[in-house]
């Protein structure tokens, strides 16, 4: 059997982009976590995010404002749950398992009226360019600009969490609510930015699925990605590059296994689709065992809701 | 040039509590003030206010002639108010130089400069690029000072700043606000040690329940005339009785070893130590060496191997706490809401937890509410808890009741050992004296007490053995006739 190469690369290809949701999310998620919040609503935020893109592409027509409506109806989802957690001070858990349940309702209701429509062909760049190099030319070239975005977030992250005075801010947040407050950072602001934040990515994972990897409206479409996003931000130990590899091998194996049963390999089929979960899980348990490095990054204050009391 | 800070009829009223009442004090440079109260005298309260975490419900601060208003910590920073709290506001998990950048409005480079001049100029020497989890104590309230000297404040205040630090390193920080107020800072220090206000400050004011007691220059003062202006009453002072020397003995500790996967605990390393009959053994130390460890480790929190501690002739070291209590050992954690009690649950409900077979708690799973209620009645009046009402949730109960609580629960079994941690810790003077006479009357029964704590007067004044543990070795054990509170301050600091 001759393999061509160029095909490796169109596997690899497929593999990065099954993995540009779970990056948009989870980064979002993590700037979020890493203020101190924990907000479970991720699928609920990526679901709304798929089917507010897709209307707005099927209504209005412009996949610019269908990109940007999608990320609006994250943010606006996400402050519910920002009012509701920082404002009227509720738990954070119980709030973000609503957010989900409220998510993939309202989409379905609204979803009802786009089932069965075709998705718009959304514009890939340097597509030219992906025959003048084997193997590299498909990994590199021709895919969409929410694609590009996704591979640059991880250091775009890092970046800002370690070098720039408002990542500081944030970490300094997620660390201790009650000294940055004594130290005149505004929390409650703070925190709200970081949830509204990863609202926005979260809707434009949703809206890569729905517009971008499947073009088409299917009810309930993200399909537990939002739930392996927040597992992939806590694995990886609030680590934005090991987000990135996370990702990548949970994409791998979700694309390789079905190669796997396309060719009928004699395993059972719910064997193969539970593996990229456990090898996900145990490559990020291994590679995360420092626990030094654990409670370095940990946000200390997660989860818990801080008050400022007079 | 001079600063003058002025505080004019300051209230503030919580629920159920004046916390400060109508407080005017002024303050001028050159000299170092001391605020000296007992816990809940309205002595926080006030530097809240001063630091802008409160705002006063009446009454005006005035610095410098002008009236500031202070409604959030970094109007207290903009009008050069600088403040070390007792509980440092620091984020562990970020590095030093982030810790002091995150306020600052400098570039890096030249807040780099600054900061090193300052260390240089007070003979500080810190990592500037390590995470605040690895400092000591000391070195962390260096960062704070450092943060506040960023500023170049007129007024720099200290909130007990000394209860986390070493004889050394508490003499380095008197050098340090000594020679701050030389520079013309006005230092307010706030604390409830006696020794620490005659030794360090020109001037004192006293709170009580929320009132300004009185005002004065040190050297009218002495230790006696500020305790009781501080209690409102002539404290009896007691004093323990030589044990009698017995040589039965009731614990034996051989070879005990813990190592911890926290990097936030302390490993303990080849610990042994035994105590008799009657004894009080007195563990002394700077928090954070060790103790936490030790104490889990003897009540079972943490299990060990079986033959590590010996208790009465059995081995115990692989038992949990409910098991070891079967054996009569009895335990008083540090943290009273937090581990010896349920803030949430009621009297009788906390004292039910501490469950003995031969008490009858329960009868075939259910609760025996009775029984436990009866049990409870008779521990506060042995105990002379302040309460009448057994169904009073514990949280609502003050530090020093609810202590006494505990140590009641725990020793109405008459119990052989009793195991306590920082016993006093917060705690008002007519409630330390109480566990104190307590501690001293289960030895005269000839029972025997394990006193890990951090206080070394209180620590001098129970124990008839004492040893110190430093990084989670313990040093040898002395008899505490020998030994005195600059000896254990060596120890403590890691020297032999």
């Amino acid at each position: 059997m001759i393999i061509d190469i160029n095909f490796i690369g169109l596997i690899i290809a497929s593999i990065m982009a099954s993995a540009v949701p779970l990056i948009l999310a989870s980064c979002g998620e993590l700037i979020t976590e890493r203020s101190g919040v924990l907000n479970l609503g991720v699928e609920g935020m990526m679901i709304i995010g798929a089917i507010s893109g897709f209307a707005l592409m099927t209504v209005t027509g412009s996949l610019i404002i269908a990109i940007f409506g999608a990320m609006l109806a994250g943010v606006l989802i996400s402050t519910i749950f920002a009012f509701l957690t920082q404002t009227l001070i509720t738990n954070h858990v119980a709030t973000g398992l609503a957010l989900t349940i409220f998510g993939i309702g309202i989409s379905a209701m609204i979803g009802k009226n786009f089932v069965g429509i075709p998705g718009k062909e959304f514009p890939v760049l340097f597509e030219g360019l992906k025959d003048t190099i084997p193997l590299l030319g498909p990994i590199l070239f021709g895919h969409s600009i929410v694609f590009y975005f996704a591979f640059a977030l991880p250091f775009i992250t890092s970046y800002f969490l370690k070098k720039t005075k408002i990542g500081l801010i944030v970490r300094a947040v997620g660390d201790s609510p009650e000294s940055a407050s004594n130290q005149g950072i505004n929390v409650r602001l703070v925190r709200y930015a970081c949830i509204l934040y990863g609202g926005a990515m979260s809707g434009l994972a949703g809206a890569y699925l729905s517009m971008i990897y499947t073009p088409q409206w299917i009810e309930n479409m993200t399909g537990g990605r939002g739930w392996i996003a927040l597992a992939l931000v806590v694995f990886s130990t609030w680590n934005p590059i090991k987000i990135l590899i996370g990702a990548m091998i949970f994409g791998g194996l979700t694309i390789i296994q079905f190669h796997m049963q396309a060719i009928g390999v004699r395993i059972p089929v719910q064997f193969l689709t539970a593996l990229p979960y456990i090898v996900t899980i145990i490559v990020l348990v291994v590679i995360s065992r420092d626990s030094r490095k654990i409670r370095l990054s940990t946000p200390s204050s997660l989860g818990k809701s801080f008050h400022k009391d007079n | 040039m001079n600063t003058n800070l002025k505080i004019s009829n300051v209230t503030k009223i919580y629920p159920g509590c004046v916390a400060n009442d109508n407080v005017s004090l002024e303050f001028n440079s050159g000299k170092i003030y001391a605020l000296l109260g007992e816990n809940g005298a309205g002595k926080s309260t006030l530097v809240k206010i001063l630091s802008g975490v409160i705002i006063p419900d009446e009454g005006n601060i005035y610095l410098n002639e002008n009236n500031l208003k202070l409604n959030s910590p970094l109007d207290a920073k903009k009008n050069d108010i600088g403040m070390v709290f007792q509980h440092f506001n620091l984020f562990e998990t970020l590095s030093v130089f982030e810790n002091l950048i995150i306020d600052s409005d400098e570039e890096r480079e030249s807040l780099r400069e600054k900061i090193d001049t300052i260390m240089k100029k007070y003979n500080f020497s810190i990592d500037l690029d390590i995470p605040v989890l690895n400092l000591s104590a000391g070195q962390k309230q260096k960062v704070e000072i450092i943060r506040c000297l960023i500023r170049s404040p007129k007024v720099l205040i200290m909130d007990e700043p000394t209860s986390v630090l070493t004889e050394q390193e508490t003499s380095e920080l008197f050098l340090s606000l000594k020679k701050f107020s030389e520079e013309g800072i006005l230092i307010i220090y706030i604390t409830h040690k006696l020794k620490e206000v005659m030794q360090l400050c020109d001037e004192v004011a006293v709170m009580r329940r929320g009132k300004l007691v009185s005002v004065s220059e040190i050297k009218n003062e002495n230790i006696e005339s500020l305790a009781n202006k501080m209690v409102g009453q002539n404290l009896k002072t007691i004093k323990k009785k030589k044990a009698k020397t017995s040589s039965d003995q009731l614990i034996k500790i051989t070879n005990l070893n813990f190592t911890s996967e926290d990097p936030f605990e302390t490993n303990l390393m080849d610990i042994n130590f035994s105590v008799n009959r009657g004894e009080c053994l007195g563990i002394a130390g700077i928090s954070g060496n060790g103790q936490s460890e030790l104490f889990q480790v003897l009540s079972g929190e943490i299990i060990s191997e079986k033959n590590s501690i010996e208790f009465n002739k059995n081995y115990i070291g692989d038992l949990n706490p409910q098991e070891r209590r079967e054996y009569l050992m009895a335990f008083s954690p540090e943290d009273r809401l937090e581990q010896a009690a349920i803030p949430q649950m009621k009297i009788f409900e906390n004292v039910a937890l501490n469950n003995f077979k031969s008490s009858n708690f329960f009868n075939n799973g259910l609760i025996n509410e009775n029984k436990i209620k009866e049990h409870s009645k008779k521990i506060i009046s042995d105990f002379n808890v302040n309460t009448d009402n057994i169904d009073l949730k514990s949280q609502f109960l003050s530090g020093g009741n609810l202590q006494k609580l505990i140590i009641g629960r725990e020793l109405i079994t008459s119990p052989d050992l009793l195991i306590c941690f920082n016993p006093t810790w917060g705690l008002d003077v007519g409630a330390i004296n109480y566990i104190h006479e307590t501690l001293i009357k289960i030895n005269e029964q000839n029972k025997s007490i394990i006193l890990i704590s951090t206080d070394t007067d209180e620590l001098l004044k129970l124990s008839d053995k004492i040893s110190v543990i430093h990084k989670g070795k313990l040093s040898k054990i002395m008899n505490s006739e020998e030994v005195t509170s600059e000896k254990l301050g060596i120890l403590m600091g890691g020297a032999n």
